[in-house]
């Protein structure tokens, strides 16, 4: 084992500059305008779902919206506070009150108004267009939330991954009810739970294992 | 030094968090301002700033260390690990709030770290004693130290003029030359004496054995 003194000196001696990180807030804020530009450019491609405006005067829709867009930007700004490690714990129930209002919200629509699947509910291009959607949106979204939150790989891995997937999982559910008529109640829940479920149980199969891949060096030389 | 305005305000504020988990009084409140400095300063790369950092630092965290820990050696390396994991992420840090809150909840995540591998080795590893090396080192398993007394008791036998040659020849390794200077004695006799003194030990310990 190597001496602590020695450490201390070996250490001092590698003590490069290192940039201060903005305040967390200020990088929430920078990821949610990433998020934004992957939005506006899935827009320009894809074209917002036909009945949007329609959609958006009804109010469970729009509470529905709201809600997990609300869920996400909460999400984000919880995720880069608890990747610091002063800051409290506590801070991850920031996104708990909207993310409540968004999943009863959907499960309160399903239940008052189950809609089955009609004869062209669904399509298999139709699905296909939707992944598609969840994969370009998540995708960009979770390499950048990943690199931005490397420095909880020490601290609290498992509370930054699930916040941040929980961040990736609300914004991708909004892209999704902005892009595709997604009517049947099937669609809705899958779509909305299924994409909450899906990131943050990735988050816990592999969150660790990811954060180690891009966690700062010498720390984990030494595991 | 820019950061000491900002840094004291705040820092007063969560001493008194601090105080809880065993800092005291006003000069914990200087102390953490003094860490505040010199972090800030590490930061932008004064190695000298770091160096008594790190220094001033690791008395404190082996005084919190001690609290969660009870080996010695565990204790320095849970140090050492904080230390590595203070220098991986210093730019988390923050100049103008407390330095004491930020390092200390470092140094627990590294302590319950320590605590849960110290558990999962109690399950399921068994550490090695002095009995399973016995059977791994050649060394361990011979017992030279009879040998060793059984010979000198022997050697202490012999004349003086024997023994001194066999001490100086071929107990302490002396070349002819070596041991003539030493001794005083000339090489010839020197090389009868040894001759001497082996054939006769050759003949006290072939009759111990074979009686």
């Amino acid at each position: 084992m190597i001496k602590t003194p020695d450490l201390i000196a070996s250490l001092a001696a590698n003590a490069t500059p290192v940039r201060r990180l903005r305040p967390p807030v200020m990088r929430a804020a920078c990821w949610l305008l990433l998020a934004a530009v992957v939005l506006t450019l899935l827009a320009i491609n894809q074209g917002i779902r036909p009945d949007l405006v329609q959609r958006l005067s009804e109010p469970a829709f729009a509470v529905s919206m709201a809600t997990s867009l609300l869920t996400g930007v909460l999400a984000a700004v919880a995720a880069f506070l608890v990747s610091l490690p002063d800051r409290s714990r506590l801070w991850l129930l920031l996104p708990v009150p909207a993310l409540v209002a968004w999943l009863s919200n959907v499960g309160y629509q399903c239940l008052v108004q189950w809609v089955a699947i009609g004869p062209d509910g669904i399509s298999l291009g139709e699905a296909a267009r939707c992944f598609a959607t969840l994969v370009l949106t998540s995708l960009p979204l979770s390499l950048a939330m990943l690199v931005m939150l490397r420095y909880a790989a020490p601290l609290r891995p498992n509370a930054a991954a699930f916040m941040g997937s929980l961040a990736v999982a609300a914004i991708t559910a909004t892209a999704l009810s902005l892009f595709h008529t997604v009517d049947a109640t099937v669609m809705i829940l899958m779509w909305n739970f299924g994409t909450a479920v899906l990131f943050v149980g990735l988050a816990g199969v592999f969150g660790r294992r990811m954060f180690r891949w891009v966690a700062p060096r010498t720390f984990y030389a030494r595991d | 030094m820019t950061h000491e305005p900002r840094g004291r305000g705040p820092s007063l504020r969560l001493v008194g968090k601090d105080d809880r988990s065993g800092a005291y009084g006003t000069a914990s409140v200087t102390r953490d301002v003094d860490w505040s400095i010199l972090m800030a300063r590490a930061q932008e790369g004064d190695r000298v700033a770091y160096q008594r950092l790190l220094q001033e630092i690791t008395p404190y965290l082996r005084s919190l260390a001690a609290r969660r820990l009870r080996d010695p050696n565990d204790i320095e390396d849970v140090v050492q690990d904080v230390l590595l994991t203070v220098h991986s992420i210093r730019q988390t840090y923050d100049p103008s709030r407390p330095f004491a809150p930020w390092l200390v909840a470092i140094a627990n995540r590294r302590f319950i770290d320590r605590l849960r591998r110290g558990g999962r080795t109690r399950d399921r590893e068994i550490p090695l004693t002095a009995e399973h090396e016995t059977f791994c080192e050649p060394p361990a398993n011979l017992e030279e130290s009879l040998d060793r007394h059984e010979l000198e008791g022997a050697v202490n036998n012999l004349p003086p003029a024997q023994q001194r040659a066999i001490r100086l020849l071929k107990l302490k390794e002396m070349s002819l030359k070596e041991a003539a200077t030493v001794s005083g004695i000339s090489i010839t006799s020197l090389k009868v004496n040894a001759h001497r003194a082996l054939k006769s030990l050759r003949k006290m310990l072939v009759d111990r054995s074979e009686p």
